[in-house]
């Protein structure tokens, strides 16, 4: 059972404030959305929630099973997806997939990264390098690296950019399968995106 | 979508050690490496072109023989820092540039991803201290009458270089003047280690004094003090 609760969120750079007091607490199952106008802060308070951002005000908890995760381990329990978040170039597809795995101590062998690769639809492509990806294929790849350690906390930031309509349906099945693993925060200003959500904040207002 | 069910079930089974997520670090550095060689070119081009440049305009002949044991020490050391300057502070500014820092920080931790870069700057500089040394000694027809001190020597300097380099280039990997900024920190740094080497591959060549090997044991104290200090103060480097 795994649960969030960020309170009192804040953040400025400088004397310009981005947001103030963005309070929402989230349970298994949950599909929270982000919405707002560009440069309202919707991946910066993706960031904070995913702890690389530090917030100018509030905390950001995470517990499970009622037991609060220290600071220091909640990467393990994050997975992340978005545009400025980037895969090794000179690595393929495969490579990546197996470098993450390791790293995240994701007990995996070759046979079990193709299987993700191939769960969002890179199969044939596994082998080349990303560099050689178009921006949909590397789309896919992130989905699949941050999927590939099981996290409770799917932080998705714009989850169907560059996608193909098969793509955004990979997308569709991981946020559906994701209700019965752990939480969804999802920041988009599509409307279609948004609507995947069961509750929602409008950083705009 | 039954693949992507499937590929779900996938477990983590496995303790994640600070070895194994530096070794893979480490791993897919070279990887990396080998294909783009981005900084070994770097260094490579720098330290042959250094090389010579000294060795064609002194050469052996054109300094007294008293003189040698001091002056070859100064040059070497000269060659190798800043050789190392130019190339290593690639681990860290290539994860900027390339926008892969903030997915390594969501998957590994601080104090592995600082030991897999070291590990990866010590792979670069012990290839680079292969090939320069031993063309420097045969250029300069550089006579070193304790040889066993002279190895320890390069091989201790090294790690300090490395070791120092390192935790500069995390420090200045977000910065808009790096190359200027890394010279900037890396040099006081990185002194009281030259002047080590410099005095002890001198010693190695004279091959007086080395007796208690003095300064190969007072840059493995550099080495390990940098290390252990970097590893407290990188996870306040690399978080922002």
């Amino acid at each position: 059972m795994f649960t969030l609760n960020v309170s009192g969120i804040g953040k400025h750079y400088g004397d310009a404030l981005l947001f103030k007091d963005i309070s929402f607490r989230l349970n298994l199952g949950d599909v929270f959305a982000i919405v707002g106008w560009n440069g309202s802060g919707k991946s910066t308070l993706l960031r904070i929630i995913a702890g690389l951002v530090r917030p100018s005000a509030g905390r950001i908890e995470m517990f499970c099973n009622g037991e609060p995760i220290p600071k220091e381990s909640r990467r393990q329990f994050v997975g992340m997806v978005a545009p400025a978040l980037s895969l090794y170039d000179e690595l393929t597809g495969l490579e990546n997939m197996e470098f993450f795995c390791r790293v995240r101590g994701v007990d995996c062998n070759r046979n079990n990264c193709l299987e993700i690769i191939d769960g969002v639809g890179l199969a044939e492509h596994a082998t080349k390098t990303c560099g050689d990806y178009s921006s949909g294929m590397k789309q896919r790849l992130k989905l699949a690296q941050a999927l590939l350690h099981k996290p409770p906390l799917l932080l998705l930031d714009e989850p169907g950019c560059n996608l193909d309509s098969k793509g955004i349906k990979v997308v569709e099945g991981i946020i559906s399968k994701q209700r019965q693993l752990g939480v969804t925060v999802i920041a988009s200003n599509e409307k279609r995106e948004a609507d995947y959500a069961d509750k929602a904040i409008n950083l705009s207002e | 979508m039954h693949q992507t069910k499937n590929a779900r079930q996938t477990t983590q089974t496995k303790p994640s050690t600070y070895l194994n997520e530096a070794v893979a670090i480490w791993l897919r550095d070279l990887r990396s490496e080998f294909r783009t060689r981005y900084a070994l070119n770097a260094i490579l081009m720098f330290a042959v072109t250094t090389l010579i440049a000294v060795s064609f305009s002194i050469g052996s002949f054109r300094i007294e023989e008293a003189e040698r044991p001091f002056l070859y020490a100064v040059l070497l050391w000269i060659i190798l820092t800043f050789s190392a300057l130019s190339g290593l502070a690639r681990s860290f500014v290539k994860e900027e540039e390339a926008g892969t820092m903030d997915i390594l920080k969501l998957s590994a931790r601080p104090q592995a991803v600082f030991l897999g870069k070291l590990l990866f700057n010590l792979t670069l500089l012990g290839a680079m201290e292969l090939i320069i040394v031993p063309s420097f000694i045969l250029l300069m027809a550089y006579q070193i009458n304790f040889p066993g001190f002279f190895i320890a020597m390069v091989v201790s300097g090294g790690l300090g270089l490395a070791a120092g380099t390192t935790i500069i280039a995390a420090m200045i990997a977000r910065a808009s003047a790096r190359g200027a900024l890394f010279s900037a920190l890396s040099i006081p740094l990185l002194l009281p280690l030259m002047i080590t080497a410099i005095k002890g591959c001198e010693r190695a060549a004279v091959g007086i004094g080395t007796a208690g090997w003095p300064e190969v044991k007072m840059a493995v104290a550099y080495v390990i003090v940098m290390v252990i200090m970097s590893l407290f103060l990188f996870p306040l480097v690399w978080e922002e």
